[in-house]
């Protein structure tokens, strides 16, 4: 209980005022299509150069927690996911919107990311000297095996067909490996100067998801302008409140698993929402209503992936080593300030960690607060007239994937890539299973990779992917997933019979 | 609407005009970074450019842009081409990594690309191993892999990275084969590979081994530089102590280059302001706070550097 | 949707698994292959079945492309691919954007062409959408966009 001495640290004026800065400031950022939390932080660093120590630290953190789900904004309003975190938030948070539901949908969002996100960092409060044992846990037979599990997840998402599913995913995977190969430095699949990179996964969600819909909109012609007619529906906040508490079941759900994922290192901050949503899409009895614009398809998403803030810092406040991206900017945040994080943190700099930690609680409330007051206003957003909307995606969606690393390669591969998606989309092929597949492909390659290397040293390569508990654990969970998706084909077949 | 555009297009193209003549710099800098944001040479250039907006320093910000891949090849393969050779396109090398990845081939840059501007970090590579590891110094790890010829895995940021380039003359020096593992996604995958005891040891930057030291996770057994670092290991010997034949050419250099084709009164005026900006006191203790090792070379050195090392890494690399 | 429209598409993902297929199988050196090769069998596996099925008549998932979409889609999507692939960087962003955006919005726009108002609407638009993200892109985070002719 020791972190309660330290709130007061948060509560007073100039902490306060950095921490609404910093949380309003962070909804702002991460509404930004093309720019992803990391980025978003690493842009505020520079700022804390010039404050305190636990000053600077409490601007990161409500940062870090703000942008996360500010990214679910643009993902409703826009269907332009912000990042990795934000996809499985598209897939009802938009059909919700476009039916006028778009307040309804940001509060759903910002409850259920409040909830998750709160569990959360209670873990990284109550239980961090466990959790990193578990996050060293996972080494390179195990993330492969982890990546592979991802992919059978990937034929039951958002796919009304098992095998159009597990194809998208395939495309994504073959995607991914465009451009330099990581660990050989060697040239791959290389066609054109702009795939000279590779294809950029904040680039590719933004083509993959926005640029259909651009299409989409242009498809209905000029005669279809019937939108002013969708009446945007005030929600009140108390329905919401009673609709994230009543669907108990998806709350719960991507709660636990957004913390468990969020704690691997390399893996969990980009799949965690996917996961969760797959999760609660097979637990749930009405598994036609997911991507029609289903709450509890938002609420999963949302709280998994919130809840992943927490334990995403384990690694990096107990062993130095972070976890992600993000996780590595806010290291570089509490380096110049000669602040080294390991297991004596919270003894050596108590009045920087504590604080620190208690700041993304009270950011959580902030954001919530913040995000449901804009949500009435935000919502309006399904009565602009198409031609309008679908001009100015398109600017963002160039803009956007542009500034992610100032490069017109991204550009051309976010159009290509979004004009290609619409295609498929007509044909039965979805984005979701092809994005999993598009980050999937690069963490199962590259531990494979580590793996067998380890392996030849070792006792052979049977031994070390098929042996140990995880390992074996892991297995069943595939073998599970697949054979689940194999009786869902066959009964879709018999009913479609 | 079309007029005022029109006119802001001619008062900017009439500003770039302007621009051209001299006055460089009159708009902020742009700093390419070919690593991830949060790798410690993206930590580094945030720090040492912080007070180019000074008036004493280059009076303009410095913008950092992160192009990571493939060990920093997407990047500088983009500075040696696309980037615009105006002064305000800068670029932050790492030294043995592009010079050994030009080695290597496969990329579109080589030591002729680029200009240096000045070297701001010297940060060695070190032998770590884990903390409960049998292994308490380099000659317990030459003994085990000259019993267990390839069985001894260790990790380390990549191929022909500075890392990588150490892990060849440890081995090479001691007449043993070992299993380098190389990592995707830098330094810090490296050392959660050594921490978790997915392998039995690795090759990493003194600045990371020196923190995971401080928190209890590693053992640093020797340095791969010609001496010991006084400031943050007195205690750890070199390898050449340890009798391993193993010099500085491992030792990851940062610093600002430009585009070959810069104008040479750009690099001239950059040459003289920057090494200047890197000895600004909040910066030296900024980057110390964060156990960087800091090393201000000028322009000249820099050159004299980065022909040295091509050399070297010429004869090391061949055959591989 | 008819069954041609199904083999079509699948048969042009089989093509494109069949190519990577034998690129990954061909180049050297193959060990940086190993990955794609795995992937691209399974890419190849797939896009049998989805063909075989379309040409069974088995496919049931989508809804297919009309004349009518078509000709309603080809005009924006001309307009993008010249916005995208050309002007950005040949005009510069803001001015590329500009351009793009009041052609799309006058393609769109129901409203009557004839009009005075509907023309002021769609410039004052227009200007408000571009001050917007000047401000968001160029002030705050300060990306420096491709400048080309224009700004």
């Amino acid at each position: 209980m020791e972190f309660l001495s330290y709130f007061g640290e948060v509560f007073t004026p100039i902490s306060m005022l950095l921490l609404i800065g910093g949380t309003v400031g962070g909804l702002i950022l991460g509404a930004t299509p093309g720019l992803s939390p990391t980025m978003a932080v690493a842009l505020l660093i520079p700022f804390t150069f010039h404050l305190q120590p636990v000053h600077g630290l409490i601007l990161l953190g409500a940062a870090y927690t703000s942008t996360v789900a500010g990214g679910a904004v643009s993902a409703i309003l826009l269907k332009i996911p912000g990042a990795p975190a934000n996809i499985a938030t598209t897939l009802d948070g938009h059909a919700m919107a476009v039916r006028g539901q778009g307040a309804r949908a940001l509060q759903l969002a910002f409850l259920s990311s409040l909830v998750g996100g709160v569990f959360g960092v209670l873990l990284l409060i109550f239980l961090t000297p466990l959790l990193a044992q578990w996050a060293l846990a996972f080494g390179p037979s195990h993330l492969f095996w982890l990546a592979i599990l991802g992919v059978t997840v990937i034929g039951s998402l958002d796919s009304d067909s098992v095998v159009k599913g597990l194809l998208s995913g395939s495309i994504g995977m073959w995607l991914a490996t465009i451009g330099y190969d990581d660990m050989q430095g060697v040239q791959r699949f290389i066609f054109h100067d702009a795939l000279g990179g590779g294809v950029n996964i904040i680039a590719a969600l933004i083509g993959l998801f926005a640029i259909p819909q651009v299409l989409t909109m242009f498809a209905k012609g000029w005669q279809d302008y019937g939108v002013e007619s969708i009446e945007v529906q005030r929600h009140p906040l108390s329905a919401a409140v009673h609709e994230v508490f009543s669907r108990t079941r998806a709350l719960t759900i991507g709660t636990l698993s957004g913390s468990i994922i969020g704690l691997i290192p390399g893996v969990g901050g980009q799949i965690a929402g996917l996961v969760a949503y797959d999760q609660a899409k097979k637990f749930s009895p009405e598994k036609d209503k997911f991507g029609t614009g289903h709450s509890e398809g938002v609420i999963a998403a949302e709280s998994a992936n919130n809840a992943m803030v927490g334990p995403s810092l384990v690694p990096l406040l107990t062993l130095s080593i972070p976890g992600s991206p993000t996780a590595a900017v806010l290291l570089g945040g509490l380096l110049i300030h000669g602040i080294f994080p390991g297991t004596d943190l919270f003894d050596n700099h108590p009045e920087v960690a504590w604080p620190f930690i208690n700041s993304m609680l009270i950011g959580q409330i902030l954001m919530c607060a913040f995000g449901i007051y804009i949500a009435s206003f935000a919502a309006r957003i399904a009565q602009v007239p198409q031609s309008i909307m679908a001009a100015a995606v398109l600017g963002l969606a160039v803009f956007g994937s542009y500034s992610v690393q100032q490069s017109m390669g991204d550009v051309y591969v976010m159009m290509a890539l979004g004009t290609m998606m619409y295609f498929l989309e007509r044909f039965g092929y979805s984005a979701a299973p092809l994005v999993l597949g598009l980050i999937l492909g690069p963490i199962a390659e590259s531990n494979f990779i580590q793996g067998s290397l380890i392996a030849t040293a070792g006792n052979g390569q049977f031994q070390y992917f098929f042996s140990g508990a995880l390992n074996l654990l892991l297995i069943a969970v595939v073998v599970v997933s697949i054979g689940y998706s194999a009786m869902m084909e066959i009964r879709n077949r018999r009913v479609a019979a | 609407m079309r007029k005022l555009i029109i006119g802001l297009a001619a008062v900017v193209l009439g500003m770039a005009g302007v621009a051209m003549a001299g006055n460089y710099p009159d708009r902020p800098i742009m700093l390419m970074v070919s690593y991830g944001a949060g790798g410690a040479t993206d930590f580094q250039a945030r720090i040492v450019t912080m007070t180019a907006g000074n008036e004493d320093a280059l009076g303009m910000p410095i913008a950092i842009i992160n192009k990571p891949g493939a060990g920093g090849r997407v990047g500088w393969n983009w500075f040696a081409k696309d980037a615009e050779a105006d002064g305000y396109t800068l670029g932050a090398y790492n030294i043995p990594h592009f010079i050994a990845q030009s080695i290597k081939g496969g990329v579109q840059y080589d030591r002729d690309s680029f200009e240096p501007i000045a070297n701001w970090g010297a940060d060695p590579a070190v032998f770590i191993v884990g903390k409960n590891s049998p292994f308490n110094s380099m000659a317990d790890v030459v003994a085990y892999a000259k019993e267990n010829p390839g069985k001894l895995t260790f990790s380390g940021a990549g191929l022909f990275v500075g890392h990588h380039i150490a892990a060849l003359q440890i081995e090479k020096a001691a007449g043993v084969k070992m299993q380098y593992v190389p990592t995707k996604g830098g330094g810090a995958a490296a050392m959660k590979a050594v921490i978790a005891g997915d392998v039995m040891g690795g090759v990493n930057n003194l600045s990371d081994a020196y923190r995971a030291r401080e928190a209890g996770n590693v053992k640093i057994l020797g340095v791969a530089d010609v001496k010991r670092n006084e400031e943050f290991l007195p205690n750890v010997p070199t390898m050449v102590e340890q009798g391993l034949d193993v010099d500085d050419s491992s030792v990851n250099f940062r610093g600002i280059m430009v585009p070959k084709g810069t104008p040479p009164e750009v690099i001239g005026r950059l040459a003289a302001t920057v090494p200047e900006m890197f000895k600004n006191k909040r910066v030296a203790g900024k980057m110390s706070a964060g156990g960087s090792p800091m090393h201000i070379m000028t322009r000249d050195e820099v050159l004299q550097m980065w022909k040295e090392r091509e050399e070297y890494l010429g004869q090391l690399l061949q055959g591989l | 949707m008819t069954r041609v429209q199904h083999i079509v598409p699948s048969a042009i993902v089989t093509f494109v698994a069949l190519w990577v297929c034998l690129i990954s199988y061909t180049q050297q050196p193959s060990e940086p292959f190993l990955f794609p090769r795995l992937i691209s069998t399974l890419f190849l596996a797939l896009s049998l079945w989805t063909f075989g099925k379309a040409v069974l008549g088995l496919s049931k998932v989508g809804s297919g492309v009309s004349l009518a979409m078509m000709r309603n889609l080809a005009p924006g999507l001309i307009v993008s691919a010249i916005y995208v692939f050309w002007a950005a960087k040949t005009l510069g962003f803001y001015a590329a954007s500009t351009v793009a955006f009041l052609t799309l919005l006058t393609i769109y726009d129901p409203s009557p062409h004839g009009s005075v108002n509907t023309w002021v609407r769609r410039i004052v638009i227009t200007a408000v959408y571009i001050a917007v993200m000047y401000g968001l892109f160029a002030f705050v985070l300060k990306v420096y966009t491709p400048r080309g002719m224009f700004i």
